[in-house]
């Protein structure tokens, strides 16, 4: 493994950090809202991968003004997509957080072990 | 005993994401490969082909339109779902939590959002929405921002206050606006036999043609913006509704 060019990559080695913690919470925490909160923490491990990918050094933000050469600006495609991404991600929160709310109405808890009556895991 | 697997699996995984990481090219790089094929005829011509200053707008309106589509249609129906699973806030049955618990907020989270209020609303629709393709800004990130306004105003003064000034039958409307207006300024286009989402008028050349198109991009982003937000803001209304089992437990035991 080369770790200078790891060291360069810091965005991409905090991303996956952020990733791994994410999906241990999903996995291990038997709480729902806490496995969402997991999921979104993985979500945003992925955005911030995907927008380290296209920053430049000193790169200018993607708007045409005077004095900004258009080499000097950064990849704007990350950015759209990413823009995409975290509207999903909303929009799939809000209905798991809404599915959350009618679990908790019909069982009076958010514990998945609970839920599947398998007592505490 | 489970928690170990699960760490040891973790433990693989990160190491084959390190790994990984460890070949990519230096990020911050001009020569990395996802900055040499399209991105700099996108930085170049982006202006011109995508109509506006902020290329991220212009990829995300034309390069990328259709996929903006989607997402609108997504967000729509995201709605759509949790109105289907908890069905819209119901007026004096609904409390927010200051009322739900009898306190109300402090004067001075009630005097602060009353001046910030107007301010936040003003930030998402004039400078996000409207000079979105100019400078920082766009429509969905105007739509999130008037969304957390009314959501402030909601936590502060309760949902029976905010429902009252926005009430559902004006929320229905706009709701869909997003989409509405996305499938008009396309069809337009398609009326007059060009492609979908081209924002372009046959017989309008020059000066004229880019002012069309700005014109119609501009609606198209306040659409997304008051579109987007009120989505947002229905969502939370229909969450709200603490009372409904705190007051009344319908907890059957398993």
């Amino acid at each position: 493994m080369n770790f200078s060019r790891m060291f360069h990559n810091l965005n991409y080695v905090v991303s996956a950090l952020l990733f791994l913690m994410g999906l241990y919470t999903v996995v291990v925490k038997p709480n729902l809202i806490k496995k969402l909160i997991g999921l979104n923490i993985m979500e945003t491990s992925v955005f911030l991968f995907i927008v380290s990918i296209g920053m430049v050094e000193g790169g200018e933000a993607p708007i045409v003004a005077e004095g900004v050469k258009s080499s000097q600006m950064v990849n704007p495609i990350p950015q759209a997509l990413i823009l995409t991404g975290i509207v999903v991600a909303v929009s799939t929160t809000a209905v798991a957080l809404s599915l959350c709310l009618k679990i908790h109405e019909r069982y009076g808890t958010l514990n998945a072990a609970e839920i599947l009556g398998r007592g505490e895991p | 005993m489970r928690k170990a697997a699960v760490l040891g699996a973790l433990l693989i995984i990160g190491a084959m994401l390190l790994f990984a990481i460890g070949k990519m090219p230096a990020m911050n790089s001009r020569n990395a490969p996802d900055k040499t094929h399209v991105i700099p005829r996108y930085l170049e011509k982006g202006e011109e082909e995508g109509g506006a200053k902020n290329i991220v707008t212009g990829v995300i309106l034309n390069y990328r339109g259709y996929d903006t589509m989607g997402e609108v249609t997504v967000i729509f129906s995201a709605l759509c779902a949790v109105v289907a699973l908890l069905d819209r806030e119901k007026r004096g049955l609904s409390r927010s939590s200051p009322d739900a618990s009898g306190v109300r907020s402090s004067v001075i989270v009630r005097t602060v959002v009353r001046f910030a209020f107007p301010v936040i609303v003003f930030f998402a629709v004039a400078y996000m929405m409207l000079h979105g393709e100019g400078s920082p800004g766009g429509g969905f990130q105007g739509g999130a921002i008037l969304g957390a306004s009314v959501i402030v105003f909601t936590l502060a003064f309760g949902l029976p206050e905010s429902t009252r000034r926005m009430p559902l039958k004006v929320r229905i409307p706009l709701e869909s606006t997003a989409i509405v207006g996305f499938l008009a300024m396309g069809i337009i286009g398609l009326a007059y036999g060009v492609n979908f989402l081209t924002y372009l008028l046959p017989g309008v050349h020059g000066a004229m043609a880019q002012t069309v198109r700005n014109l119609m991009m501009t609606v198209i982003e306040v659409g997304i913006g008051i579109g987007g937000g009120v989505i947002f803001i229905s969502i939370v209304f229909a969450m709200m509704r603490e009372d409904k089992y705190e007051l009344q437990p319908d907890v059957p035991q398993p």
